[in-house]
């Protein structure tokens, strides 16, 4: 139970300092925003392109703004050097490891979640036909990101060129989990349901999330303390 | 038992030695001031004790256990080179924090007591952003003191603070020790650790030079245990 | 050797180094011991080169086959995104100047990519298979043992001399450390 008071603990802190300045989130969501409008507005696509492709649009669009929010979660805790008091503080790395995921989560999935109308309204897609199924999706690739970004931010977090190396470590390691989120929104977008194919699509994300979850929670430490 | 104990630590950068065979004690009640040029390893040293990293050979022993345990992290209180609080958040804020992470039994209490041996309980609402430098030092030294720590590590504690905050400082350390607390502390402002200090140890590149009880002759001149036992002040 | 089977075998030497790469790592990550992270990083070095190698052969083949320079070829696809997933344990090696931190990193980046490459094989592979039909020219994914066996012998002398490459350069850099304190 303390364990758990923990990692809320670390999660209302940073979500309590993400809100007071918001940075990360507006950038996040003028990013979002922006790309989605480029995008509707120099490829003009049709219906039928809309239908192979708004799954890969909208992941990438996900994907690539919450980058923005989880460079910040270990790089927030390095002016004054709280990253050494938080080690310091006798709460598990793991738990801090959860409580900044959480927190990331939280975010990422705002941001998502203010997309999807946006992206219904500028594409003309009425995507929530699978609605339970597309939230979802949505949660299992957006914690699969999180966890991902969230454990490079670590260890990322005092070299140089950190913005530079986040992305690079995480889109390829993301790139199953981001595949097969891709391919299950399509298929909910265009109003049809979760068939054979896109159960082994699903297996996928939740097996991605359950391994890098459990590999997180194990290097976290080495990660932190060397 | 001792509070603090490294024992033959050894710390490699790469293949580059930057502590060698350190072993050295501190016993509780004692203050140990830990002195030495730059790039001597005391910074690393005290470090590797607070559990920031970790010595490739060698041990560390809190009250006889790891630095990295949760009971003895209980016990560290650690005031490094920044002053690890949160500019996003208030003064009040930031000490309940910790507070909790603590695990005290009444944060908000906690958090209010130390402001106000700090002298910031005015100030309490204002974000640490819009806090001047020697308020910021102060909420420093009442983050490290928080949880009553029985062990303090200071890393060049008095190096920039301006009179206030080391007025507090050594007002707080003096308390701390008549309570019984014991304090590792590395310096170059060598007066100031000195008077308050039992001991002293010698960091001459990474390695112990000198360890032993302070003397008068150390505080009259600071540049005695140099000369003595370093490369000559 | 027919071009054909070089893809193949450079694969095969891939995989090698990359389970060669883990062990490497995990064992650094346990003793700290710098000859692990010498290992890892030699053979990570040379799996990517020979990879690179492959990649590029086989595109070329599939090239003289078909008429298209990338043909999505879900061997030679998946043998790209795998190649993406280890070149950034080079990058971030570049990134960090201090020797354990970047050991350590380094490994843990390695042990991230090993647990990614079957999931990426298989979602290329899926993805490919199922939702495109690319035309597959043949040649690209032709094996013989013939052929995998001096590719994962050049794979590893190529190894074994950068691995004493990089101890050299590990005790050249400590001296220029302790010289550097006064």
């Amino acid at each position: 139970m303390r364990y758990v008071r923990q990692i809320g603990v670390i999660m209302v802190k940073d979500l309590r300092a993400e809100l007071r300045t918001k940075e990360a989130l507006n950038a996040s969501l003028a990013f979002a925003l922006m790309i989605l409008l480029l995008f509707s507005y120099t490829f003009d696509p049709t219906q039928e392109m809309m239908r192979e492709i708004s799954g890969g649009l909208l992941w990438i669009v996900f994907a690539f703004a919450g980058t923005l929010t989880l460079n910040r979660s270990f790089a927030r805790e390095l002016p004054n050097d709280c990253l050494d008091a938080l080690i310091a503080a006798p709460i598990p790395a793991s738990a801090l490891f959860l409580g900044k995921c959480f927190a990331s989560f939280v975010l990422v999935l705002a941001v998502e979640l203010v997309s999807l109308p946006v992206f219904g309204i500028f594409y003309n897609v009425h995507w929530t036909a699978q609605l339970p199924e597309l939230i979802l999706v949505l949660l299992l690739g957006t914690w699969a990101l999180t966890v991902i970004g969230t454990i490079f931010s670590a260890l990322t977090v005092n070299i140089k060129l950190r913005e530079v190396m986040l992305p690079m470590l995480t889109y390829p390691v993301l790139m199953p989990a981001l595949m097969s989120a891709m391919r299950i929104t399509t298929v909910l977008v265009n109003g049809a349901p979760i068939g054979a194919d896109e159960l082994d699509w699903l297996k996928m994300l939740i097996g991605f999330d359950v391994i890098f979850t459990a590999v997180s929670l194990a290097l976290i430490e080495t990660v932190l303390v060397g | 038992m001792s509070a603090v104990a490294v024992e033959g630590v050894w710390k490699y950068y790469g293949d580059y030695p930057a502590l060698r065979d350190v072993r050295v004690e501190a016993a509780p009640g004692t203050c140990l001031a830990l002195i030495g040029r730059n790039g001597a390893g005391k910074t690393t040293l005290l470090r590797i004790i607070a559990g920031f990293s970790t010595a490739q050979r060698g041990k560390i022993k809190i009250w006889g256990k790891e630095p990295r345990e949760a009971e003895t992290r209980r016990q560290l209180g650690f005031l490094g080179h920044g002053i690890s609080v949160y500019d996003e958040l208030s003064a009040l804020e930031n000490l309940t924090l910790f507070g909790k992470l603590y695990g005290l039994p009444d944060p908000r209490k906690s958090a209010h007591e130390w402001l106000e041996r700090t002298g910031l309980e005015r100030v309490r609402n204002g974000l640490v952003r819009e806090f001047s430098r020697g308020m910021r030092q102060r909420l420093a030294v009442a983050r490290a003191f928080l949880h009553d720590p029985s062990v303090l590590l200071l890393d060049e504690p008095f190096t920039a603070l301006d009179d206030r905050a080391i007025a507090v400082l050594q007002r707080l350390l003096r308390e701390a020790l008549a309570a019984g607390k014991t304090i590792v502390m590395s310096t170059h402002q060598l007066r100031e650790a000195l008077e308050l200090a039992s001991h002293v140890a010698l960091l001459s590149r990474g390695q112990l030079a000198f360890h032993g009880a302070r003397t008068p002759e150390m505080v009259d001149d600071p540049g005695y245990v140099y000369a003595r036992y370093g490369e000559g002040g | 050797m027919p071009a054909a089977f070089l893809f193949a075998a450079t694969v095969w030497a891939a995989a090698i180094a990359a389970v060669v790469a883990v062990i490497a790592s995990i064992l650094f990550l346990r003793t700290r011991n710098f000859f692990y992270d010498a290992l890892a990083l030699a053979v990570t070095e040379i799996g990517l080169l020979l990879l690179a190698a492959g990649i590029v052969t086989g595109a070329i083949v599939g090239h003289v086959a078909g008429a298209l320079w990338w043909t999505w070829d879900p061997r030679l696809t998946s043998a790209l995104v795998c190649w993406l997933l280890y070149a950034p344990y080079l990058m971030l090696r570049a990134a960090i100047e201090e020797p354990s931190q970047r050991a350590a990193s380094a490994a843990v980046v390695s042990l991230f990519a090993f647990f990614d490459v079957p999931l990426a094989v298989a979602a290329v592979h899926w993805w490919l298979t199922r939702h495109a039909a690319p035309a597959q020219p043949a040649g690209v994914a032709q094996s013989a043992w013939w052929s995998i066996l001096p590719v994962v012998m050049l794979g590893a002398v190529l190894s074994w001399v950068r691995l004493r490459r990089e101890q050299r350069r590990r005790a050249a850099d400590a001296e220029r450390r302790s010289a550097q304190t006064v």
